[in-house]
């Protein structure tokens, strides 16, 4: 019988998630809105997300225009280098960057805060009191997440175009001009709606699986670390599988 | 630790938290050297917990091991990954009427970027996670103090163990993540987009270059060795009960990623320089 417990695990956490994601989803328009709570979260999220978005946005922008310059370069085409660079950060490195950072930073302390919460019976203590948590906890972090990442994904954009200019201007030697004239021949405002709108599926998907995986911890504070190792792994998985999607429908939808 | 009453309380505080940052970078730095410097004691004197610690992160622990561990893991993003380089590819490509080329597509970008980068981000996600999870709760329950009385080194044990367990399961992880790649990029190509797989076999086997797989390999490793550092670093000081626990692993995440992004840049500008190493405009 374990084994056959253990093998239905993942359904039942599976069912689990969804059954928390229509809730949370209902209770939205519902009154009363925690907007209090809904702030504070936002500005938790927004607060440690900030400084390691930018940290990790350079990187990755300087690797990928730096890749795609030797390409452009073999050709002769070292003019369209920004026509990669707004391509590459607007479509791939903004959303992803920006979710790797909510998932890593603001998703990890939601599961820890909850899961802290769960082992300590305070949402018990809610449910007592006839305050329903995931009214009171779980649709603000979800919302606040979705906002963040949304608001974050474009000063990702931004600062993987700045890097991007002075990494192909003063290092690689390409004009300025050419650069900033090139950054719109691929990218257009529908590449740019469609980045927004991944950010903030990506940033609901991190909201929900943390605010799952806190609110269903059992097994002390080893536990909590368990299920925040947890989030991190499932949010980085949802968040591939999400991209892939997205990015594919959004092929068909923009060309 | 007297509040600071005295004469200039603000600067006495900023002076304070300047030298608290500071003396964090000395501990973290001699944490990470006592690390590296007893890794000869791991194969000394602690070789059975090594072997138990490379099958734990080979096959993950609790809930992870079920879905198949860290392998499916690494292997699932990395499949993601290489259908994006075809999807993108293709598509870019055959706007200009090239898309013949998707094949070398997948050789380039999926050697040079998709591959290490994605590998790190689920090395840091899968082992590196829980590394600090398992670590902060045995610092949390007082395990390691109980270490330390009972005569075992804890760094060398905990820490160095962890690293040397990662830079040996990476290497099978990593040539899992490569391949399913390269795979995920041919059947998207040859089986959605329809390509016949002679021409897309041509162009990856042409621009596949053994050496750039083997530099990237050896940044896969030192990524790993990064990663392990940094989060065992977070697990071994985490404070603060259950949430300490929780946030010291958001704080490993955010950093060792931050670290990998930043030491592939530089690896990648030092082993690959300017050229591409191929010659297509002849």
């Amino acid at each position: 019988m374990v084994s056959f417990t253990t093998a239905t695990k993942p359904a039942v956490a599976l069912g689990g998630l969804f059954a928390l994601a229509w809730e949370a989803l209902l209770l939205i328009p519902r009154r009363p809105f925690a907007a209090r709570e809904f702030m504070v979260q936002s500005w938790f999220v927004a607060r440690v997300s900030l400084l390691p978005t930018l940290m990790l946005a350079m990187p990755y922008t300087v690797l990928v225009v730096f890749t795609f310059n030797i390409l452009l370069l073999e050709f002769g085409a070292a003019d369209f280098c920004g026509t990669t660079a707004a391509f590459a950060t607007v479509t791939q490195v903004g959303p992803i960057v920006t979710v790797l950072v909510v998932a890593g930073a603001g998703a990890t302390a939601m599961c820890a805060d909850l899961g802290a919460r769960t082992i300590r019976e305070e949402l018990d203590a809610l449910r007592v009191m006839g305050v329903n948590p995931v009214q009171a906890l779980v649709v603000p972090r979800v919302l606040a997440a979705t906002l963040v990442a949304v608001m974050l994904s474009s000063l990702v954009i931004t600062v993987g175009l700045a890097g991007g200019f002075f990494f192909s201007v003063f290092v690689q030697h390409v004009t300025p001009g050419a650069y900033v004239a090139g950054m719109t021949v691929l990218t257009r405002l529908p590449d740019m709606l469609l980045a927004l709108i991944k950010a903030a599926l990506f940033g609901l998907a991190a909201g929900l699986i943390a605010c799952y995986k806190g609110t269903s911890v059992g097994g002390g504070p080893a536990g909590v670390g368990n299920a925040v190792n947890e989030t991190v792994v499932y949010t980085f998985v949802a968040l591939f599988a999400i991209n892939i999607i997205a990015t594919a429908v959004g092929v068909k939808v923009t060309l | 630790m007297s509040a600071a009453t005295g004469r200039l309380p603000r600067l006495t505080r900023r002076t304070r938290a300047w030298a608290a940052g500071w003396n964090r970078v000395g501990t973290q730095t001699q944490f990470y050297a006592k690390t590296i410097t007893s890794v000869g004691d791991v194969f000394l004197y602690y070789r059975a917990e090594l072997l138990r610690l490379i099958a734990q992160m080979g096959l993950g622990s609790g809930a992870l091991a079920i879905v198949g561990g860290t392998v499916v893991i690494v292997a699932f993003l990395t499949i993601t990954t290489g259908a994006l380089a075809a999807v993108i590819g293709y598509n870019q490509f055959a706007d200009i009427g090239v898309e013949a080329l998707t094949g070398f597509a997948s050789a380039y970008f999926n050697v040079r970027l998709a591959a290490p980068l994605t590998s790190g981000i689920a090395l840091a996600a899968t082992i590196g996670a829980g590394a600090t999870a398992q670590l902060g709760a045995m610092r949390i329950n007082e395990e390691i103090d109980a270490l330390e009385v009972m005569g075992i080194r804890s760094i060398s044990y905990l820490s160095s163990t962890r690293l040397v367990a990662g830079v040996i399961v990476v290497i099978p992880l990593y040539c899992v993540a490569v391949i399913a790649a390269f795979f995920s990029a041919r059947v998207c190509t040859v089986v959605i987009y329809g390509q016949s797989s002679g021409v897309y076999d041509h162009y990856f086997n042409t621009f596949l270059y053994p050496m750039s797989l083997i530099w990237s390999f050896l940044l896969a490793v030192s990524m790993a060795i990064v990663i392990m550092l940094v989060h065992t670093y977070y697990g071994y000081t985490a404070a603060g009960g259950p949430a300490g626990v929780g946030e010291a692993v958001g704080r490993a995440v955010r950093s060792s990623l931050v670290a990998a992004g930043v030491l592939t840049v530089f690896i990648s500008l030092a082993i690959y320089g300017q050229s591409g190493s191929f010659n297509l405009s002849g």
